[in-house]
């Protein structure tokens, strides 16, 4: 074993992660993040690394009840630590599942897990945020096919379902609006696919 | 002829009339069950939950990970280099170098043709550049803890960064290898009319200049690719928009691998709007992970780091010149424009091309002069047709200020196409068999009543709102490109067991949604369920589909798909009223004797009888199970059935495997192939800061006259999607190198600024459906559209708010307050 092997073979540390529920020993070097051990170590791909220096929030995990970006997260730093990604999201059928994928929350989808981690932070805390609140809470996560105004109405949607205001059958149902969308078509007197109404 | 031959005559037909398609859509649907209506994406919850797996999360047993040496210098080569530490690093599998015996030939590295690229050059043109080294160790850090290893000693070399100064005589040579004479690599002319004559014509002229900075793609996924030799198998995860074009480069790499030996795999794509996908030696680092992958015997994934994905940025950054003539009514009489270009390799799509193509303006010219810069490759990012729009805007704005007139009524004034006016334009739509509709009136009046622009329109600089930012409106048109040209194949079957519907054709799913519109066509074309259809994309199945750049999703893989799906059912047709298997015991006979094809339909993934819909066969029935699929033979040798279903005498078995396939070609709608009829307007209303120099977009309004909505996610995703990107990059997005060092200072997401989910207004999506669109059902694509047109129209609306103009994009607060004297 050459000197730099035994350097990293004495640098292993051995910690405890709670991820998704499942308890996990895991030796770790010290410069590995939280992102790189749940996405190479564990294959939880879903948590993403996009700009690799906290700046767009598709590494988003929950630790300890608090949305972090774990491409900034030292995994050797989250010894004890119980972390939520969006593949545990997914098993507990969070409502935000269904209302993305009914709202159409993703283009090429890259992103989509760090947002719905992100607003699974947030209805943890806020139940029932607002327009303003949801945008504060989610401006840290960037998406360049600019598929924001559908994030919109899928979180408020996620937090009707959790308050029981909605059903969680009806959310299933595709969306039939969107903000004024056939305008044109009935402004042209065609009938259109969609009919108007929105939110 | 044979009832199969016939169909092979139809399939040839079918793309005949839809090759240079001078004609609408002739076989529309009696009834849209699903098309145009909301349906789930096809890929929504794959996407939701995290399990979509792209490029770059495949992980292979024994997989190494390699990593490329770049230059620190903007224009240099390697006089040596001692790659010896790197090497002896714990970890380090395999270093190639530059002067590898191996890697010393052009090889096929992507782009949009074959072309012959040193894999790994010891020569660079931009700071940044892949060079000289490719590690491969256990890790990814390892990987690049070597490259920090290398010893590298260079041959500095003059640089140039500004396209305007390099076309200066003396400026320094930026490639001297390709362009060993000057930094120009091409120019190219458009002339229509004759501009002088025009001018001549005009009652006035306005001369402006302007300019747009070099932004880039950002896609989220990165660069990257893996490579696995399966004995003399060849297999790969390629991270392109373009597969096929992949595939049939490696094909040639190594002496020829034949292409049933090659394994490709096209996971999910993390976007890339054209961009890389476009580039040559996008395929390099896939390349040099194949020979690594052979002498270290273990898969070899490559990739960029994120810095390195922003080196290559959008094909239009330049500076341009314009000159206008214009009647005193608004009637523009002439257009001349001069552009200088960075790095533009296919200046082919002019700079002036949207005003032939799509006003009565008699006399048009354009100049490009592709200037060669010590900057990263520049490629199509979203479209190639930014220049082009910002022309349109810029021009009908100015001419709107200096007529003080409504730039909506100069746009319907000036409406044709290639110099003649709407009423020749309305002629061609009727002669093709298209409905007779304006287009832009309906684009402009849909719009115009969603932003309140004649509530609101105002001289520009002249309304200040009670917050003290000045309030500005702006609008902007052009025609609906959708350059269209390609080919698709489609291979389209019903399973066995149930019925259900698979088509496939190796396609990057870069996210637009494309499949889900390909699965509502199918599945309105053969009478079935929505959710029996799958679009199985990422494997390679011998057959391709276009790629999703260029507005094609629709306008050539939706006429694929929709030929395949016609095909198919009129096979089941046949079928369900042909005597089914015959074997040595017996002959079975059809589903539906004595019935001919027509008399039947498909409804609901039931075949049935037109003349008693209560006579029907589900198509499940009809296809039977998969494995025993015919009478089985007892040991007294009479035939015995695995099952029997009521109210039939035979067993249902029997039945061919139902796969069809189809395919369409398009020349494109570039000018002189096809006329283009759907319009597109854009709204804008913008408050401006006047001390801050800060823009804020109140409102974007995005109509678009998509032909015929399919799939209303899609379209309206492309529409608010495009208007955010299109906010960034009019606003905040360009990268800044340092002039002294040729050095990249913004290559990365915290000081490259894309626009968050608090940098928007409202925006308003309107699609019109005038169905003059050549796609199937006259639709027409729309995904590269409203990123490309809508951050010009950013220009005018600050102008309107401020009274100054700002023609340098993006217009930065920077910008703002230097137009009003403050900087």
């Amino acid at each position: 074993m050459s000197s730099v092997e035994q350097a990293r073979a004495v640098a292993l540390d051995v910690i405890g992660l709670t991820v998704n529920g499942e308890p996990y020993q895991l030796p770790v070097e010290p410069q590995w993040t939280l992102q790189y051990v749940l996405a190479d170590k564990l294959g939880l791909t879903g948590t993403k690394e996009f700009c690799a220096e906290g700046a767009c929030g598709a590494c988003s995990v929950i630790l300890d009840g608090r949305a972090v970006l774990s491409c900034m997260a030292l995994a050797i730093e989250c010894d004890g630590g119980v972390i939520e990604t969006v593949e545990g999201i997914a098993r507990a059928n969070h409502p935000l599942i269904d209302a993305y994928v009914k709202y159409s929350c993703m283009q090429c989808g890259f992103c989509t897990p760090g947002f719905i981690v992100t607003a699974k932070a947030l209805l943890d805390r806020n139940p029932d945020p607002t327009l303003d609140e949801i945008k504060e809470a989610m401006v840290g996560n960037l998406c360049r096919c600019g598929t924001y105004p559908a994030h919109l109405r899928a979180i408020t949607e996620a937090a009707k379902v959790l308050r029981g205001v909605v059903e969680a059958d009806s959310a299933k149902t595709p969306a039939p609006t969107l903000v004024n969308s056939a305008i044109g078509a009935r402004a042209a007197g065609m009938a259109a696919g969609g009919t108007e109404g929105g939110e | 002829m044979s009832d199969r031959k016939k169909m092979k005559v139809d399939q040839t037909e079918q793309m005949l009339e839809s090759f240079d398609n001078k004609i609408a859509d002739p076989h529309q649907l009696a009834e849209y069950n699903v098309i145009g209506k909301r349906v789930l994406r096809t890929d929504g919850l794959e996407k939701a939950t995290g399990s979509a797996r792209y490029t770059i999360d495949i992980q292979l047993p024994g997989m190494l990970h390699a990593r490329l040496l770049t230059s620190p210098y903007p224009h240099a080569s390697i006089k040596s280099m001692d790659t010896s530490a790197a090497e002896r690093l714990p970890g380090v599998r395999c270093v190639l170098r530059y002067d590898d015996p191996e890697l010393q030939v052009g090889v096929a590295t992507g782009g949009h043709e074959l072309n012959a690229e040193l894999p790994l050059p010891s020569a660079v043109h931009f700071e940044g550049e892949e060079c000289g080294a490719f590690v491969v160790a256990d890790t990814e850090a390892i990987a690049e803890d070597a490259l920090k290893l290398i010893k590298v000693e260079w041959d500095q070399r003059p640089f140039v960064l500004d396209e305007v100064a390099a076309i200066e005589p003396g400026a320094p040579i930026s490639e001297p290898r390709k362009f060993p004479d000057s930094n120009i690599s091409t120019i190219y002319n458009e002339v229509h009319g004759d501009v002088e004559k025009g001018f001549a014509e005009a009652d006035k002229v306005v001369e402006f200049k302007w300019s747009f900075g070099y932004n880039t793609w950002v896609g989220p996924e990165r660069p990257c690719g893996v490579w696995r030799w399966n004995g003399d198998f060849a297999e790969c995860w390629v991270k392109q928009q373009r597969p096929h074009i992949a595939k049939r480069a490696i094909s040639t790499w190594f002496g020829g691998i034949p292409m049933s030996k090659i394994d490709l795999h096209c996971p999910y794509q993390g976007a890339s709007f054209g961009g890389w996908s476009q580039m040559s030696w996008n395929l390099g680092g896939t390349y040099l992970a194949a020979v690594a992958s052979k002498r270290t015997g273990r898969p070899v994934k490559w990739a960029f780091n994120r810095r390195e994905d922003f080196y290559g940025g959008n094909m239009d950054s330049g500076t341009f010149y314009v000159k206008v003539g214009f009647k005193l009514d608004g009637t523009i009489t002439a257009v001349s424009q001069r552009g200088i270009t960075v790095n533009q390799d296919l200046p082919v799509f002019g700079i002036v091309a949207h005003l032939i193509e799509n006003t009565k303006i008699p006399h048009v010219a354009g100049r490009t002069e592709a200037a060669r810069v010590n900057k990263g490759p520049t490629v199509p990012t979203r479209c190639e047709m930014n220049i082009n729009c910002y022309t349109v805007d810029l021009v009908f704005n100015h001419v709107a200020d200096a007529l003080g007139m409504d730039p909506v009524e100069i746009a319907l004034l000036n409406d044709g196409a290639e110099g003649h006016d709407i009423d020749w334009l309305n002629g061609k739509k009727a002669e093709i068999g298209f409905p007779v509709r304006d287009s832009l009136r309906e684009c402009v009046t849909a719009g115009k009543a969603a932003i309140g622009w004649d509530e609101k329109r105002h001289a520009p600089g002249t309304k200040k709102l009670p917050n003290g930012k000045m309030h500005g409106l702006a609008f902007t048109w052009t025609h609906e490109w959708d350059d269209s040209a390609g080919s698709s194949e489609i291979a389209i079957q019903f399973e066995r067991n149930d019925g259900s519907v698979t088509i496939m054709s190796c396609r990057a799913d870069v996210g637009v949604n494309a499949e889900t519109a390909y699965c509502q066509i199918a599945a309105d074309e053969l009478g079935v369920p929505f959710e029996w259809v799958r679009f199985k994309h990422q494997e390679d199945t011998g057959f391709f589909a276009m790629t999703p750049d260029t507005s094609t999703n629709l306008s050539i893989n939706g006429w694929a798909v929709k030929h395949a799906a016609r095909i198919l059912k009129q096979r089941l047709l046949e079928e369900a009223v042909a005597p089914r298997a015959k074997t040595q015991l017996a002959e079975y006979p059809p589903a539906f004797p004595g019935l001919e094809p027509d008399d039947l339909d498909v409804k609901d993934g039931f075949i049935y009888e037109k003349a008693d819909p209560s006579h029907k066969m589900s198509i499940a029935d009809f296809v039977g199970p998969s494995g025993a699929q015919g009478p089985i033979t007892g040991t007294a040798g009479e035939p015995f059935f695995t099952s029997t279903e009521e109210g039939l005498a035979y067993p249902l078995r029997g039945t061919p495997p139902l796969f069809e396939s189809g395919w369409h070609l398009q020349r494109g709608c570039y000018l002189g192939v096809r006329l283009r009829f759907c319009r597109q307007a854009y709204f804008m209303e913008v408050e401006v800061d006047t001390e801050t120099g800060h823009v804020d977009i109140q409102k974007v309004v995005t109509v678009n006259d998509v032909g015929k909505v399919i799939n209303w996610d899609g379209c309206e995703g492309q529409a608010y999607g495009g208007a955010i990107m299109a906010i960034g990059r009019g606003m905040t997005e360009e990268i800044v190198w340092d002039p002294r060092t040729g050095v990249m200072l913004n290559g990365n997401l915290l000081n490259y600024k894309i626009p968050t989910m608090m940098d928007y207004g409202d925006i308003e999506t309107i699609m019109v459906e005038t169905q003059m669109g050549y796609g199937p059902y006259g639709s027409i694509g729309i995904g590269e559209d409203v990123a490309t047109v809508l951050p010009a129209l950013i220009g005018p609306a600050v102008q309107n708010a401020i009274g100054v103009w700002i023609d340098d994009f993006p217009i930065t607060p920077a910008r703002v307050l230097k137009a009003l004297g403050k900087a």
